[in-house]
């Protein structure tokens, strides 16, 4: 029987289960351990992880979405390989986001975002969320229970943070089934972790919000969209519409599987321990310090990564550049040298704040301030509107002997689904009408006109998957279809394209291109 | 480049490089020094950067809005100089700017 410590993190299905007996096992290594055979270092000390996080100098955050025990796309050499992490940035899987980025690039896009998250603004929002939370609970408490984590949590925080971004709202319904078909991050198949699919959503959403930036550039209005399109640096120069359409995707990403599984895992806690529910119920202003609480014992993201760029120290410990390191938040949040019985739940622990299950420093998660008002809001409504919630046993085993399904993922930590019983609250009353979104009308597929492809209208994607339409693109722009950055734009035509980079994308070269499309025979279906 | 002088919680003063378009919370973090948590990253969502501008800058730093009124509301060590530092944005017209890192609430 293998030694817990010498179990693979990134893919090992039982540590997914209960990664917090490994983070354990491995803390009692030393705050900083190396895994038998591996190329990477795993920091579960909670002092050690703000280190790294605060020395931006030294650590890159280019490996954050990739992951620690993804290979490096280089070689490192020296004892300073800052250029070769920038000159090969966008070789890192999420390389050109947000997330990703290091220095002052970093600060002045991540400038962007912060009128976006302000009390004020979260205050202009509150009625929406208040709204759409209401309707979700009531729907699912008239029908005496849900699966909560699809029939509520993951519409609820898309519909919310589309409205803060100010998405369309025919377009909402598109973005939620987008969504809901999207593997989650850091999954343990690896496959799933390519973000070049032309369904994942990033890739979807992309080419929605390039539409509305270059509209909101065009034509201003007074929307949230127009604010960020038309945002300006902190030293007063102009951010590439790219940047902007990239970053409000990202945004859209980054807070969809979060906080929907925090809002998952603070309903197992209501539901599970002992006591909780009822004090919740006669203060529900205590459901703050559960969040934190929650978010300290089982955050939503469990990990993170940096690649030192420097020569460096974690505490003694020399760490030469190009080591590659796992910042395991979750160890960090249960560090008995920071926190009284970490293990156990304690409502009301002075400096809960402090926790790092949003990191901290400069890539502190900015959508914060969101999770907290959206997850306290909606846990609200379900105190307000049941007399008593509890786990389905007859999917989930009873107390003391749950099944409970976690997500595969080395990142997220979170429960697949979770069926909850609602019984309802003394004079309850449903909403009237109808309470879920009905689906939007799709359009009819595209009937086969015989008219084949053109840069107008045919998806990037769907010209790659063409052997001879990509043979064409390559010719024309040479090399383009092996340009990981091409991945973001396969749900664009060439034509919306061209705006982003007009002078790759010329017009002479996409007409030059559609001639020869014309020439192919029509797509066969 | 502009300058900053800091006085920490432990009364020692420090004068700061401040290039323009970084916030005060920013160039105190950069420098190393640790009294402020900056919880929030800059945001305006919280109180962790407060400080105590020197009563000769008051004018000068861009005025306080509703939210960080608020935020600052919620400190014990609010003064009529108090601001958060990741609302003051450095730039040469500030260079000389003194501030003190409030006592921890």
């Amino acid at each position: 029987m293998q030694a817990l410590e010498d179990r693979d993190y990134f893919t090992d299905y039982e540590i997914l289960k209960d990664p917090y007996s490994y983070f354990e096992a491995i803390r009692a290594k030393g705050p900083v351990y190396r895994p038998p055979g591996r190329d990477y270092l795993m920091v579960t000390g909670f002092e050690e992880i703000l280190q790294v996080l605060q020395n931006v100098e030294d650590f890159s955050a280019i490996i954050g979405v990739q992951g620690a025990a993804a290979p490096l796309p280089f070689e490192p050499k020296g004892p300073d390989i800052s250029a070769a992490v920038e000159g090969n940035r966008s070789k890192f899987l999420g390389g050109d986001l947000l997330v990703n980025y290091d220095g002052q690039h970093h600060t002045f896009v991540r400038s962007l975002l912060a009128p976006l998250f302000t009390p004020s603004r979260l205050k202009a929002n509150e009625q929406y969320i208040t709204a759409q939370a209401d309707r979700f609970v009531r729907d699912v408490v008239a029908r005496g229970g849900c699966e909560l984590i699809k029939e509520v949590s993951t519409p609820f925080v898309t519909l919310v943070v589309a409205d803060l971004l100010g998405v369309p709202p025919e377009d909402r319904q598109l973005f939620m089934d987008t969504i809901e078909a999207a593997p989650p991050p850091g999954s343990l198949n690896s496959a799933d972790n390519d973000y070049s699919a032309a369904n994942h959503p990033l890739v979807v959403m992309g080419s929605y919000f390039a539409r509305y930036v270059l509209d909101r550039r065009a034509t201003p209005r007074n929307d949230v969209l127009s604010d960020l399109s038309n945002a300006k640096f902190p030293d007063g120069s102009t951010p590439d519409a790219g940047e902007i359409v990239r970053l409000a995707t990202f945004l859209f990403g980054a807070g969809q599987d979060t906080s929907a599984k925090l809002l998952g895992n603070s309903m197992r806690f209501i539901v599970e321990q002992p006591g909780l529910q009822e004090r919740l119920r006669r203060d529900r202003t205590l459901i703050p310090q559960l969040l934190e609480e929650v978010l300290r014992l089982e955050g939503s993201t469990k990990q993170t990564a940096r690649l030192a760029r420097k020569d460096t120290r974690i505490g003694d410990l020399r760490i030469p550049a190009g080591t590659k390191v796992m910042l395991a938040l979750a160890a960090g949040n249960r560090d008995p040298r920071r926190w009284e019985n970490p293990q156990e739940f304690v409502l009301n622990r002075p400096k809960i704040k402090e926790h790092i299950a949003f990191g901290r420093g400069k890539h502190v998660c900015a959508g914060a301030p969101l999770a907290r008002v959206e997850v306290r809001i909606i846990l609200e409504k379900f105190l307000e509107h049941t007399a008593n919630i509890e786990l389905d046993a007859g999917k989930h085993g009873a107390p003391g002997a749950r099944t409970l399904d976690y997500e595969p993922s080395f990142i997220i930590r979170g429960l697949a689904s979770l069926h909850l019983k609602l019984a309802a609250a003394e004079g309850f009353v449903p909403s009237v009408g109808s309470a879920t979104p009905k689906p939007a009308q799709r359009p009819a597929a595209a009937v086969e006109t015989g008219k084949g492809y053109s840069t107008a209208a045919t998806k990037i994607g769907d010209l790659l998957a063409d052997p001879a339409a990509k043979a064409i693109l390559d010719q024309h722009l040479a090399g383009v279809s092996a340009d990981p950055r091409i991945g973001m734009a396969k749900g664009m035509t060439l034509r919306a394209v061209q705006a982003f980079a007009p002078d790759q994308f010329t017009g002479k070269v996409l007409d030059a291109i559609d001639a020869d499309l014309t020439k192919l025979a029509p797509p066969r279906r | 480049m502009a300058k900053l002088i800091v006085t920490t919680r432990s009364g020692e003063t420090r004068t700061l490089e401040a290039a323009t378009g970084l916030s005060v919370m920013e160039v105190i973090r950069d420098s190393g020094i640790g009294d402020i948590l900056a919880l929030c990253g800059g945001a305006c969502s919280c109180a962790t950067c407060h400080v105590h501008v020197a009563p000769e800058f008051a004018g000068a730093v861009p005025p306080i809005s509703a939210d960080e009124n608020g935020l600052l509301d919620g400190s014990s060590h609010r003064n009529p100089y108090s601001r958060l530092s990741c609302q003051i944005r450095m730039n040469d017209t500030l260079s000389g700017l003194r501030i003190t890192i409030a006592a921890e609430d």
